[in-house]
């Protein structure tokens, strides 16, 4: 058979490859007039035009569809995450090692625990009122400024020996350190189901041994109050609740896997897959 | 049997070629003359002592066992052996590199390097890419199987097909006459022969009688030629006393010495010669190749493009090479070689039982792009029996029928001549039908006989029934059978009259020796004198019936007189003791071998398709030119050279030759000619036969079609057209009368002989184009949908929209099903009234198609496809104005309170499910389009309201299939986390339906401009 694909010699490959860039017998640039060029040039404009608008056009729909007070579907947040600070993450999650005796090691999970609670001193927080009742604070109407809904104060003082106010250290010289847990935001959640959760640190694999943890405020509860929560548009100024655990007898320079669990009806930490469900896990060691 | 001939894929193709060069044929012929000189220089020369004593054997004894088991020992077994096949397992590997793997492989190590690195690291996620690097080796793995499975499975067919009975020999050996299988035989035994016997190896002819042999599967020549002991030509290939194996006795028995064996043979030096010919890339193949690099092309320039902007953006080197990855495997077509190859067995097989059957898949677009047809005469375009077909008597010719299925016959039959001329056709006769086969058809029967005998029984037995018994009421009591000498045939009967004494002598023979031999012609039954007047008008007759190409014989008969010749007078063949002139002329009688009925059909099909029909045959010119005429390779109002200056009256080369649009050009011309003046005629006529041609000149002949850029498909049955077959861009050989080696060396094999079997083929192989440009057309499309997510990803910093996996479902999930039944689709138009493709221009994947598919379709996809992953993701609770840029913080381990648009807060695992719904959503979407994207690539110019939506069922499985498997996979497998699918809400399967009507009226509006406009700017730019 005669081949098609005769053997050609690199220059010649070069030479068709100008020629195809640029004929100047047919005057035709890649396989194209000039005025074709143009053509499908402005087809193509009118037609990404046209696409753009229609993608656009949906969008705008799909705007229009949306509340934008609640999202129509909370698919995947059925049960809340919890988060810790500080929050250093080493290769397998959350670690916190430091030395007490050195300074460097945990000035950095201070100024964590400093620069997280600025968002709950009282100037951060006088746009919030004060609640009292151990209920959840439900809000039918909009009673705030500007069509929102009103939010409880949490302040920073609420966290008693843990609020850096008293301890600006937070305890981390001593080997007492405090770890603040915070439960992340769901829209029109009520957890507990009218018990206040509460949070509770154990040891993890060492069932055996106590760990001896101050809870602030008292008890570790999320008081019902700052339940539920409306979305950003309705309760602008709302903070999360927090609570902040104290560890008394951690044994220097051994490794510990702790968990603080959120304890209450609706919140799980079964699941599998997710680490951060309902309780949160991580590393400490305190060496000297 | 040669069964690793063709086992080039089209994935990968053979890339050296070791005849690449012009001079093949040549170089052949050569080799062949110069191997038989060498191989048997003297053995017909010998005498049969000189040749015992060469052999070491015994014309009486033939050889010891032992002594042959020695031999056999030393010269192997007398077999051909196959030509070496590719080893399996290297067919196997060539399949696992072969199209896209490569690119895939480099993926599959993109994965793991990035897998250890990550690893070395301690990433959490490191694992993932050593199951896509896993899962991208199966996929490259279990396509290479499947393509492997697919080449084995159609080898087979071959292998199965070409599967003989052990041959045995009748053999002398310890001097005994022994049955052995006839691989067993060696050097210097002595065999017998018998008619119908395949010759088992090259034998010297020691003892003949009456032997003759056909040695078309040699030369090609179908005449039987006969054998005796001597010693005629100097050429071994030419003298008599020689039989090549493999062909076949067709009458008479002999007796000679085996001189060479298996390999060594004539027949075997051919086959060996033949299968040294490389075999050429075939036009699907360059086509897919075309495509590979197109694809291949796009893929590493995007994906290094992209690597580029992924790096100046900052991203790591390691998130980049697994952006290439994504970008590879979302612009690999992964299920489409397979599809490709699926598509095309389905073709084979329609075209297996439309008689077609091809050994390599890629045959079956070849045979679609075919421009050049070069076809033998004899059993392909005719029926290949001798049929009678025109009568001449009382002083008219009449017509017969010459079907193949014929049962009457409709001319004249009431003139007493004619009741005359059958008593002799009948009678003078010695083909008998063999018996029991009263069941069958006349035409189907078999007989003993030459050709020409054959016809004329079968003429006589279709008119006037029971030609057996005629002959027993006219008992025969003297004879003397056709010689060349005497040129005629004569035999004495009594009369089935039981009052008539008479002897009738009836003859037949060549018509002027027969005239010769008259000095009365039957007018209406009514002897008259043959004067000069009735002798003209009988020239006048033979000329006509002659120049139709037709053989025609004369017969005449005479009553002996009573006194003379009594009831009990013993006729002496010998002496001659009764009259053999002034006999009494009766009439003409012509035969040809027809053309098969189908046959002027096709050809004319043939023409209106743009495909020039050249006959090349070893017949006499008139013959083939006749035939030419009769089934219109030659048209009615075409003349050659010679037609023209015979009409004119001026001499030949006066003529102006361009006016001459037929060419009849004769074996002898041909081998005198340069290869430029072959072109010239190639060129220069529309209509061509080639005639008295030898199976080599079909091999220039051949090159000469293919230096004119021709797709060429060549027909043969002969071993020596082997190497034309090959030669050829697509060599069918003939299932029936073809030889072995034939029919290993070509492309295709015609099951019934049948010339309008070929056209079927090409039809099926113009379709099977057409559709695979669909096919390919509907499976690019979605290759934009599937890459945008990656570029926006990067460019964009959204969440990831669809994941690798996710792409793997779609090219080798649902989208497989369709993609095969678009090769079900019925064709658009006649595509037999349009040029064959020009192998330069019109490619299979060109501009307009990637194009369209590409920045339009795919656009279109895309486009539906975010919109979708867009609602996804605003419906949880993230607006698509929140998304952008979140990329970093999204994919963050340690972010676990993510903030949305209304400020609730994610951990990380809520994201990545909420990111796997997203794929699923972009996935679903995708689905959704491709249906109307299928639905779309049913046609390609005509409105899909006119190719009918419903026609194609398989299309609708295709649909289901596609949907079905969606729906397992969300639904189904939408909890299995590491396939990243998760159920989906039900109303986001509807998001992307505007999209995909779109696309179809989109379609709809493009295909009615181009019907529209014919020829404007569009229908160049927008049709593919």
């Amino acid at each position: 058979m005669a081949t098609l694909n005769e053997k050609k010699t690199c220059s010649e490959r070069m030479a068709d490859f100008r020629r195809f860039v640029w004929n100047p017998e047919t005057k035709l640039f890649m396989g194209r007039s000039l005025i074709n060029w143009v053509w499908i040039s402005l087809y193509y404009l009118a037609f990404y035009v046209v696409m753009s608008g229609l993608f656009a056009l949906s969008i705008y729909c799909l705007m229009r569809t949306i509340n934008p007070y609640e999202p129509d579907y909370q698919d995947q947040l059925k049960s809340p995450g919890v988060t810790l600070r500080p929050d250093v993450y080493g290769d397998r999650g959350l670690q916190i090692y430091y030395n007490v005796s050195d300074n460097k090691t945990w000035e950095g999970l201070v100024t964590t625990l400093h620069t997280f609670l600025t968002a709950y001193t009282p100037a951060a927080q006088h746009l919030n009122i004060n609640c009292t009742n151990n209920t959840y604070f439900i809000q039918d109407t909009f009673d705030g400024p500007n069509k929102t809904k009103l939010s409880c104060k949490f302040t920073s003082d609420m966290l008693q020996n843990c609020s850096g106010i008293t301890d600006p250290t937070f305890g981390f010289p001593e080997g007492k350190p405090c770890f603040i847990i915070k439960m992340n935001r769901i829209i029109k959640f009520y957890p507990g189901n009218g018990t206040a959760p509460r949070v509770n640190c154990t040891y993890v694999g060492e069932e055996s041994r106590l760990l001896e943890v101050d809870y602030y405020p008292v008890n570790g509860t999320f008081n019902l109050h700052y339940f539920p929560y409306y979305g950003k548009k309705a309760q602008p100024s709302y903070s999360n609740p927090l609570v902040a655990v104290k560890f008394l007898n951690i044994t220097r320079n051994v490794e510990f896997k702790i968990v603080c669990k959120i304890i209450g009806a609706g919140i799980t930490f079964d699941n599998v897959h997710d680490p951060y469900e309902g309780k949160v896990e991580f590393k400490l060691k305190i060496e000297d | 049997m040669n069964v690793g001939c063709h086992t080039s894929n089209f994935i990968h193709v053979p890339r050296s070629r070791q005849f690449g060069n012009k001079n093949f044929s040549s170089l052949m012929l050569c080799s062949l003359q110069f191997s038989v000189s060498l191989g048997m220089q003297d053995d017909h020369r010998l005498s049969t002592s000189d040749l015992e004593k060469k052999y070491g054997t015994s014309i009486d004894k033939g050889l010891s066992s032992a002594r042959a088991a020695e031999i056999l020992a030393r010269d192997g077994p007398n077999a051909l052996t196959p030509p070496k096949a590719t080893p399996e397992i290297v067919k196997f590997l060539k399949q696992m590199i072969g199209g896209f793997s490569i690119l895939l492989w480099i993926g599959t190590g993109f994965s793991w390097i990035s897998f250890g690195i990550q690893l070395a690291q301690g990433v959490d996620s490191a694992f993932d890419n050593l199951y896509l690097g896993v899962v991208l080796a199966l996929v490259v793995i279990l396509t290479g199987i499947f393509a492997y499975y697919q080449e084995a499975k159609s080898t087979n067919i071959m292998a199965s097909f070409s599967k003989m009975i052990p041959q045995q020999a009748l053999v002398l050996r310890n001097a005994e006459k022994k049955e052995v299988p006839a691989d067993q035989l060696v050097v210097g035994d002595i065999v017998e022969i018998k008619g119908g016997d395949r010759i088992p190896a090259d034998i010297r002819l020691i003892f003949t009688q009456g032997c003759k042999v056909d040695n078309s599967s040699l030369t090609g020549e179908s005449e039987p030629q006969s054998r005796s002991c001597d010693f005629t030509h100097e050429n071994p290939l030419e003298t008599r006393n020689i039989a090549f194996y493999s062909t076949t006795c067709v009458e008479g028995t002999a007796t000679g010495i085996v001189i060479n064996t298996g390999d060594r043979t004539i027949i075997g030096r051919i086959a060996s010669l033949a299968s040294g010919v490389g075999n050429e890339k075939t036009p699907i193949a360059i086509e897919i190749e075309h495509f590979v690099y197109l694809v291949a092309g796009v893929a590493i320039s995007i994906g290094v493009l992209f690597f580029i902007i992924s790096v100046s953006m900052r991203y790591k080197i390691l998130d980049s090479i697994i952006f290439l990855i994504g970008i590879i495997v979302a612009n690999v077509p992964e299920g489409l070689l397979a599809t490709v190859t699926v598509s095309l067995s389905l073709t084979a097989k329609r075209m297996a039982k439309k008689n077609c059957l091809v050994k390599n898949l890629e045959a079956v677009e070849t045979l679609g792009s075919t421009s050049i047809i070069c076809s033998d005469k004899t059993g392909t375009l005719t029926q290949n029996r001798m049929t009678v077909a025109h009568l001449w008597f009382d002083n008219q010719i009449y017509s017969a029928d010459t079907s193949e299925d014929q049962t009457t016959q409709p001319f004249d039959q009431s003139s007493p001549s004619w009741t005359a001329l059958s008593k002799i056709v009948t009678l003078c006769n010695r083909a008998e039908f063999r018996p029991g086969q009263e069941n069958l058809p006349i035409m189907k029967r078999v007989v003993v006989g030459d050709a020409s005998e054959t016809a004329l029984l079968k003429f006589s037995e279709v008119i006037l029934g029971d030609v057996m018994s005629i002959r027993a009421q006219n008992k025969k009591v003297a004879e003397i059978p056709f010689n060349s000498t005497n040129k005629f045939q004569l035999s004495i009967h009594e009369t089935d009259d039981p009052h008539d004494k008479r002897f009738l002598l009836v003859m037949k023979g060549a018509p002027e020796r027969i005239l010769e031999r008259c000095s009365t012609i039957m007018i209406n039954g009514k002897e008259e004198p043959l004067d000069s007047e009735k002798a003209e008008a009988f020239q006048t007759a033979y000329m006509e019936l002659g120049g139709m190409g037709e053989r025609v014989l004369g017969f005449c008969h005479l009553y002996l007189p009573e006194n003379e010749f009594p009831e009990n007078f013993k006729f002496d063949t010998d002496s001659m003791n009764f009259p053999t002139s002034n006999l009494c002329f009766v009439g003409l009688l012509s035969m040809i071998d027809p053309p098969r009925s189908t046959v002027p059909d096709a050809v004319s099909k043939c023409r209106s398709a743009g495909i020039k029909v050249i006959m090349v045959t070893g017949d006499h010119p008139i013959t083939a030119k006749a035939i030419a005429k009769s089934v219109g390779i030659i048209s009615a109002t075409s003349e050659t050279v010679e037609d023209i200056a015979k009409r004119l009256n001026i001499p030949v080369e006066q003529v102006n030759r361009r006016e001459a649009t037929a060419a009849v050009v004769n074996g002898m011309e041909l081998k005198d000619m340069s290869s430029e003046q072959l072109d010239e005629i190639l060129r220069e006529h529309s209509e061509i036969v080639f005639a008295r041609t030898s199976p080599q000149q079909k091999l220039i002949i051949v090159e000469g079609c293919q230096r004119q850029g021709a797709v060429v498909a060549v027909t043969g049955d002969g071993v020596n057209d082997s190497p034309a077959l090959k030669k050829a861009d697509i060599g069918i050989a003939m299932g029936i009368a073809g030889s072995d080696a034939a029919k290993n060396a070509a492309d295709m094999v015609l099951l019934d002989d049948n010339f309008a079997s070929i056209v079927t083929g090409v039809e099926e192989g113009r379709l099977i184009f057409d559709n695979l440009k669909k096919t390919i057309a509907y499976t690019l499309t979605k290759n934009i949908a599937e890459l945008c997510p990656f570029l926006i990803y990067i460019i964009a910093s959204i969440p990831m929209p669809i994941g690798t996996i996710t792409i793997l479902f779609i090219d080798l999930g649902t989208d497989i099903i369709p993609s095969v039944a678009l090769a079900y689709e019925k064709a658009e138009s006649d595509i037999m009234n349009r040029r064959p493709r020009n192998k330069r221009k019109d490619r299979l994947v060109n501009e307009q198609l990637a194009v369209y598919s590409y920045l339009q379709i795919g656009i279109m996809q895309s486009v539906g496809a975010f919109v979708t992953y867009f609602t996804v993701y605003a419906e949880q609770g993230f607006l698509p104005s929140t998304l952008l840029g979140v990329r970093v913080d999204w994919e963050s381990n340690a972010i676990n309170d993510f903030e949305d648009s209304y400020g609730q807060q994610w951990t990380k695992y809520q994201r990545t499910y909420l990111q796997w719904t997203g794929y699923t959503a972009f996935f679903v979407s995708i689905t959704i389009q491709q249906v109307a994207d299928l639905i779309i690539r049913k046609t390609r110019r005509n409105s899909i309201f006119r190719q009918g939506l419903f026609r194609n069922k398989v299309i609708w499985v295709g649909i289901f299939s596609q949907i079905g498997i969606a729906l397992i996979l969300t639904y189904g497998l939408g909890h299995v986390t590491a396939l990243n699918f998760t159920p989906l809400r039900f109303q986001y399967w509807f998001v992307a339906v505007p999209f995909a009507i779109l696309i179809w009226v989109y379609d709809e509006i493009r295909k009615l401009l181009i019907r529209r406009y014919p020829g404007s700017w569009w229908d160049k730019n927008m049709y593919y």
